[in-house]
């Protein structure tokens, strides 16, 4: 889902960087808020977002082909409002390094990958203010949240590559292609989901903590 | 490009290599996003020439270049495939229900010309400036703290995860494991619950002993800032040459 350098129209490339300014700038603002000194959480917060660097390598096998994994449902679940810097420093990597996505749509990706892990974050949080302290409730609530930001990114991915880009196509045709795009994403949606459930439970077991980065 | 927190000798002795960071990032990224902005058909080879140039300024070599050129990604073929066929009205070529049109020919070259000339630079830029180099840039131009302080603790932990991750990949393997169908997502997901746990307890020490260092209790100064004449020739440089191309593509 990482759109590349060269195909997005220049508002569409100044208003992914407005965005993402205005996300940071009120994750900072909630970061803040949630934890007396933020610099005390940035080497852990550093720590997982190489993690998950490494972790987005793992390739699934689906026979005969394989899919990597996205893991910003995992990212939300575990960092919370810090997943959305974490994602933007990722992908900043990710093009200098090994040059996948791009600089000048830097902001869109981290508004593509970042706000469904937002969202995500939100959607496990329901286990807080439900009370629910099940490992089933955690898994399900897992599952739904990595699979909603996998959607919501194939989904917001195919509408900038059919609205933001030069050319364009006739109404058929896009409306055609955001179902394709979002339709080939499911598998990978339900295996993210499965995957994040597996770590969720993991992570519950092992070390609980992990599961209450946001400082709440 | 930056490779274990390395650039090679003679990128660092380069015109690109010697140019103070701070004025580089800026000037390069303004030419990197007017490349982005361009359309007219008829600045392609300026693009091109301008960023061949751009990397005759880096020291790299045609190998690295290369090397570094991985094949474009899958949104990349995913519009070589739809904008020639279902973008435009003039038909080129047409077999049954499958028509080649011009205007998507014509899309797509720009898109292509666009992201090989944004991507050599981006190659030169980064193969020509530390890690360290650019946060102190990113930090010059006001991008938060939060960002660059993770940015540099990022990469300090990345060779690293990677290299423990292969090594759990490998004692699995040795143990019999073969990821060759979807029954392997239980154990890829306990490697990597184990990978984030073991983060996270070398997370907590590394924090206990960057508290006894000082981090988090002072505001670190930014490096003196020294540059040279030549840095801000090179700085209008880019300027100038940004100017031209918006121009010639709003205006003229």
């Amino acid at each position: 889902m990482h759109l590349p350098d060269g195909i997005i129209t220049a508002p569409a490339i100044i208003g992914g960087y407005a965005a993402a300014a205005g996300i940071t700038a009120f994750s900072m603002y909630k970061i803040k808020k949630q934890h007396i000194n933020p610099r005390n959480i940035i080497p852990r917060a550093a720590l997982l977002t190489a993690a998950f660097f490494a972790a987005s390598l793992i390739h699934i096998p689906i026979p005969p082909v394989s899919v990597h994994l996205v893991l910003s449902g995992l990212m939300g679940v575990m960092l919370g409002w810090f997943s959305f810097p974490a994602i933007i420093v990722g992908l900043l990597l990710q093009a200098v390094m090994f040059q996948h996505g791009g600089l000048t749509t830097l902001g869109i990706n981290a508004c593509i990958m970042g706000v469904p892990a937002i969202l995500a974050y939100y959607i496990f949080y329901i286990r807080k203010k439900s009370g629910q302290k099940k490992p089933l409730t955690h898994a399900l609530l897992a599952f739904g949240a990595s699979f909603i930001a996998v959607v919501l990114g194939a989904l917001m991915a195919a509408l900038l590559i059919i609205f933001a880009t030069p050319a364009y196509l006739d109404a058929a045709a896009e409306r055609n292609a955001v179902i394709a795009l979002s339709i080939a994403h499911l598998p990978v949606a339900i295996i993210e989901g499965v995957f994040t459930a597996i770590v969720v439970l993991f992570l519950l077991k092992v070390k609980p903590a992990l599961l209450e980065c946001d400082g709440q | 490009m930056i490779d274990k927190g390395y650039i090679n000798k003679t990128a660092a002795q380069s015109i690109l290599g010697r140019w103070e960071a701070r004025l580089k990032l800026p000037g390069l990224m303004l030419l990197i996003f007017t490349f982005a902005f361009i359309r007219d058909l008829r600045l392609l080879p300026f693009l091109v020439l301008a960023a061949a140039l751009t990397y005759s300024f880096s020291g790299l070599s045609l190998k690295h270049l290369i090397k570094r050129m991985r094949m474009p990604g899958f949104f990349l073929v995913a519009i070589a495939l739809i904008l020639p066929f279902w973008s435009g009205q003039t038909i080129l070529w047409q077999l049954g229900p499958l028509a080649l049109r011009l205007e998507g020919l014509l899309a797509l070259l720009v898109i292509t010309v666009k992201f090989f000339s944004i991507l050599i630079l981006v190659i030169a830029l980064f193969g020509t400036t530390t890690l360290p180099q650019m946060a102190i840039a990113l930090r010059a131009i006001r991008i938060p703290w939060l960002i660059t302080d993770l940015l540099l603790f990022t990469y300090r932990y990345i060779y690293q995860l990677l290299s423990d991750l292969n090594r759990m990949r490998i004692a699995a393997r040795l143990r019999g494991f073969r990821a060759n169908s979807f029954n392997a997502i239980k154990p890829l997901a306990f490697i990597t619950g184990t990978m984030l746990v073991s983060s996270h307890n070398q997370s907590e020490r590394v924090f206990q002993a960057m508290t006894l260092r000082g981090y988090g209790n002072t505001k670190q100064p930014l490096p003196i800032f020294s540059p040279i004449p030549a840095d801000f020739i090179l700085l209008a440089v880019y300027i100038l040459l940004s100017a031209l191309l918006i121009l010639f593509q709003f205006i003229i």
